[in-house]
């Protein structure tokens, strides 16, 4: 598996927080760092940002090439349970086990400080990550995340693939409904959505579920519907310097 | 004094070579005192000099006069016909000076003529003390003349002169070479053998001479001393005399007491060495007609600045002569102004020195002052007067008032007095440890009432406030205290919609319920008349500004940011001159505006702040909303502010909302 990793100034002297980036539908780690424009506000802030892959490549696993948004490209960040996906295609517990502690034996990282965001699929991943995980992150943030898989053809696809017909095992990578059972701390979730964008046309991402859901479980978020923007990484590199900001805020408290 | 008649006269060969000659305006010419007969013009002008002279004159001149008269006498005595010789030995420039004596007075020592002449001109001056004031006399050649006039006489021993008489040799053949001390005569040697002188001691005639010399100087020296006696008293008299009339009539009536009493002296052989002069009438005289003035009027001294309390003035003056005070009446009453009214009251206070504190005086007002000197003859003319001022009283803080932020405090005061004062000084010191004397801080010349103070961060600052006039500066105002902690505002009632109530301590708005539908409003550039509005009265500092507000659930509100001269009659966010955050609860749903301009963001925020932190920030052209108890981020304008704004508050259904100051900034605002 490959991943990025930015390491700012001041990891020159000592360690610091570790800001993991989740990517999108087929993207690989190469998205982020080289159009994402994260470089200047990681570095005013002093965080070391790790860009994982989306997705185990070259497995040889039949049908993992066939679709854009299921196989390669498209782990979804679940452990899969359905054969022939689940030896390999195991991206929750890559990104929230295996890399952290890949990372922390091998950077200048703070193992306690840890916060997760991602785009689109990896919208989706950052949230279930830090839902599925109180007080393991802490800030979480998302651009155009799937709010809702269960209810929207992308996850309905890969969630069915990966994980079967259970629909009850599917909830359990959902957002929405994971919000819905929140016990944990108090998280402060920032999400900028473009309204421009495609796909929320399209009814993938289903933003409104999860804000509701939220509202009524008092989770704070901040939604924001930015006019004229869509789903490509112009919205992201716009907006990157006031997620980066809101993750400093709880990193360095 | 005419020092050009003394050379003009010097030229003329009749007049001595040593005297100077003034010319008096102050003697009648029937009162002039004639000594010598012929030469009337030359003594009256010596005479007169004298007279001239400031300080010396009138008794150098009856010395003068005295001396001359002596010598006039002697002339007389010893046969000296012919007064033109006298004259004709002190002319004669040709006399050798022997410059020899032992007696300072004499000024034995060379001078030369035009030297004596310029010496003479000076008055006062040492050279004319030593001189006699009468500069020929003390001249060597004037004693060798003398020694020739008394050579004229022949060898008459005069036991009661004491002196020694030289006679002139009359034999040439046998010339007398040695001296009769007995018989106190020139004898020729051989005489001496002779029964005559036969016991009697002789001594050399040149021995002789020079003891008939020494006593002749002797009694030059006593005639000297009288004469400084005289000039003394002559002295006083000056200084008793006020009138030039006073002292003529009285040197009219001392000369002719004098003269009376000299010749009198003269033709009972005096007694040089016990001869003194007996002025005891003359004093006598002078008693009566020394009567003491009324004083001259004293001069009252200007205001010394910052002399002055509230209701005290040091009021000072000074009398610019030796006349005799017992007293001073010092009179005073407070400046009219121009309108026509009832006369000031007039006070007055006798002293006896040179200065007074008055007291019980109103603040912040002028007096004029004016002082009399009293004696046993009366009172002397007033003094001009002074306008003395008392200082203000102190300025009233409008505590309620003050506004400040991290870096500076808005202090304005009530004046305290009711007529202008010429400015303000505000004082502060830290209240970090108030046992300890901090540094005062003085901010000065403060022309009008209210001032922008610079602070520190985080401290606490003890505020007093002064009003100065040109009588000084009043006592210190009641105490402001000022924390540089955050900022501090209040609600400005005047910004405020009839519809709000603003509280007592200025931080809660409140809208109550309306039953009767309200009229329209008509507009007003003041307060708010469409949105239900109230705006705060910020410091008008840049920098950040962080302050909170505390709000309901449920309550429809506005909160944000506008400048002063905003449209009062639109809602906030309506414009381009304010920016703030609205939140509407209908249907259980909150829904959250970032108004400017009439636009806002599409902004859901799922947990409702109950309490609104705001960050103004100047310096990054930036306005941040935030979720206090979550501290999180909500919002951030990014807003052109060319010129000060205010914090404004808007209720758009009946409720209340609080504002809370004074807090520094949290952590995660400064993220933003």
């Amino acid at each position: 598996m490959k991943f990025a990793v930015y390491l700012p100034p001041k990891a020159e002297t000592g360690k610091c927080p570790a800001l993991y980036w989740l990517s999108g539908l087929t993207c690989t780690e190469q998205n982020f760092i080289s159009k994402s424009g994260y470089h200047q506000s990681a570095s005013e802030h002093g965080l070391v940002v790790i860009a994982p892959d989306t997705s185990p490549r070259g497995c040889n696993i039949k049908g993992e090439d066939e679709s854009w948004d299921f196989g390669t490209g498209a782990g979804f960040y679940v452990d899969a349970t359905e054969d022939p996906w689940k030896t390999n295609y195991r991206m929750y517990s890559y990104v929230t086990e295996e890399l952290p502690q890949l990372i922390n034996a091998n950077f200048p990282v703070d193992p306690q400080r840890m916060s997760i965001f991602g785009h689109s699929m990896g919208g989706h991943g950052a949230l279930i990550c830090a839902l599925k995980n109180p007080g393991k992150y802490k800030s979480v943030s998302a651009f155009a995340p799937i709010c809702n898989p269960v209810l929207c053809p992308w996850g309905k696809k890969a969630f069915s693939g990966y994980l079967g017909t259970d629909q009850s095992k599917w909830k359990a990578y959902d957002a929405t409904h994971l919000v819905k059972s929140y016990p944990g701390s108090q998280l402060d979730i920032l999400i900028d959505q473009g309204k421009d964008d495609q796909f929320l046309l399209d009814g993938q991402l289903l933003p409104d579920n999860f804000i509701a859901a939220c509202t009524e479980k008092k989770i704070p978020v901040v939604f924001r519907l930015q006019e004229g923007y869509d789903h490509s990484y112009y919205f992201i590199a716009t907006f990157i310097t006031d997620h980066i900001r809101h993750h400093a805020k709880y990193l360095n408290a | 004094m005419e020092e050009e008649s003394g050379e003009e006269l010097g030229l003329d060969r009749s007049t001595p070579k040593d005297f100077h000659f003034y010319h008096m305006d102050l003697y009648d010419s029937e009162d002039r005192l004639h000594l010598f007969p012929e030469e009337n013009t030359r003594m009256r002008k010596v005479v007169q000099a004298e007279m001239a002279n400031e300080s010396r004159g009138a008794g150098d001149g009856k010395a003068q006069r005295d001396l001359q008269e002596e010598v006039d006498e002697l002339v007389h005595l010893y046969g000296l016909e012919d007064d033109h010789e006298l004259g004709d030995e002190f002319v004669d420039e040709n006399i050798p000076r022997t410059g020899v004596s032992e007696y300072p007075p004499y000024m034995m020592k060379r001078r030369d003529p035009a030297r004596e002449q310029r010496d003479w001109r000076l008055s006062g001056e040492a050279a004319e003390a030593e001189d006699l004031g009468f500069g020929g006399w003390g001249s060597a050649g004037q004693c060798q003349d003398l020694r020739e006039a008394y050579r004229y006489t022949h060898g008459r021993a005069s036991e009661e002169y004491e002196c020694y008489v030289i006679p002139e040799e009359e034999d040439e053949e046998e010339a007398a070479d040695v001296f009769c001390v007995t018989c106190k005569t020139p004898i020729r040697a051989f005489q001496k053998v002779f029964d005559e002188h036969k016991e009697h001691e002789v001594i050399p005639l040149n021995e002789a001479l020079e003891s008939a010399k020494d006593e002749i100087h002797k009694n030059m020296y006593k005639l000297e001393k009288q004469i400084i006696e005289m000039e003394n008293f002559a002295n006083h008299l000056e200084e008793v005399f006020i009138t030039v009339e006073d002292a003529v009539a009285m040197a009219d009536r001392l000369g002719k007491f004098l003269k009376t009493k000299t010749d009198v002296e003269i033709s009972a052989q005096p007694e040089f060495e016990d001869q003194t002069l007996d002025f005891s009438d003359v004093e006598q005289l002078m008693g009566s007609i020394n009567t003491i003035p009324a004083p001259s009027a004293p001069v009252i001294n200007p205001q010394v600045p910052n002399s002055a309390t509230g209701s005290s003035v040091r009021v000072c003056w000074s009398l610019y002569s030796d006349d005799t005070v017992e007293s001073y009446q010092l009179s005073y009453r407070p400046v009219q102004d121009s309108s026509p009214g009832t006369d000031q009251a007039e006070f007055t206070v006798t002293v006896k020195e040179t200065y007074c504190s008055v007291t019980n005086l109103v603040p912040n007002t002028q007096y004029e002052f004016w002082v009399t000197a009293h004696n046993r003859a009366g009172p002397s003319p007033s003094s001009e007067r002074a306008v003395y001022m008392t200082a203000p009283s102190p300025p009233i803080i409008k505590t309620k008032e003050i506004r400040s932020c991290e870096e500076a405090v808005l202090i304005c005061w009530e004046s305290g007095n009711l007529n202008p004062v010429d400015s303000y000084t505000v004082e502060l010191t830290q209240a970090e440890s108030p046992e300890a004397s901090g540094v005062t801080e003085s901010v000065v010349g403060i022309p009008t009432c209210e001032s922008v103070v610079q602070l520190q961060p985080g401290r606490s600052y003890i505020i007093y406030v002064r009003a100065l006039n040109m009588g000084g500066p009043s006592v210190r105002s009641e105490p402001a205290t000022v924390h540089t902690i955050g900022s501090y505002f209040r609600l400005n009632k005047d910004t405020c919609h009839p519809w709000l109530t603003i509280s007592e301590d200025g931080l809660t708005a409140v809208r109550s319920e309306r039953r009767t539908p309200a009229r329209e409003l008509s507009p007003s550039d003041t307060h708010f008349t469409r949105c239900v509005a109230v705006m705060g009265n910020l410091i008008p500092v840049r920098g950040h500004h962080y302050w909170e507000v505390e709000v309901d659930e449920h309550l429809d509100y506005r909160v944000g940011v506008a400048f002063a001269d905003v449209r009062k009659q639109e809602d906030l966010g309506a414009n381009c001159l304010s920016w703030c955050m609205r939140h509407t609860f209908a249907s259980s749903r909150h829904k959250y505006e970032f108004l400017h301009n009439r636009t806002t963001p599409d902004i859901r925020i799922t947990v409702p702040p109950k309490k609104i932190g705001i960050l103004l920030d100047y310096e990054h052209s930036k306005l941040s909303f935030f979720n206090v108890d979550l501290s999180q981020h909500l919002y951030t304008f990014s807003c052109q502010l060319h010129e000060f704004v205010h914090p404004c508050f808007s209720l758009e259904k009946p409720g209340c909302l609080k504002v809370h100051n004074g807090i520094s900034m949290p952590k995660h605002v400064t993220f933003y």
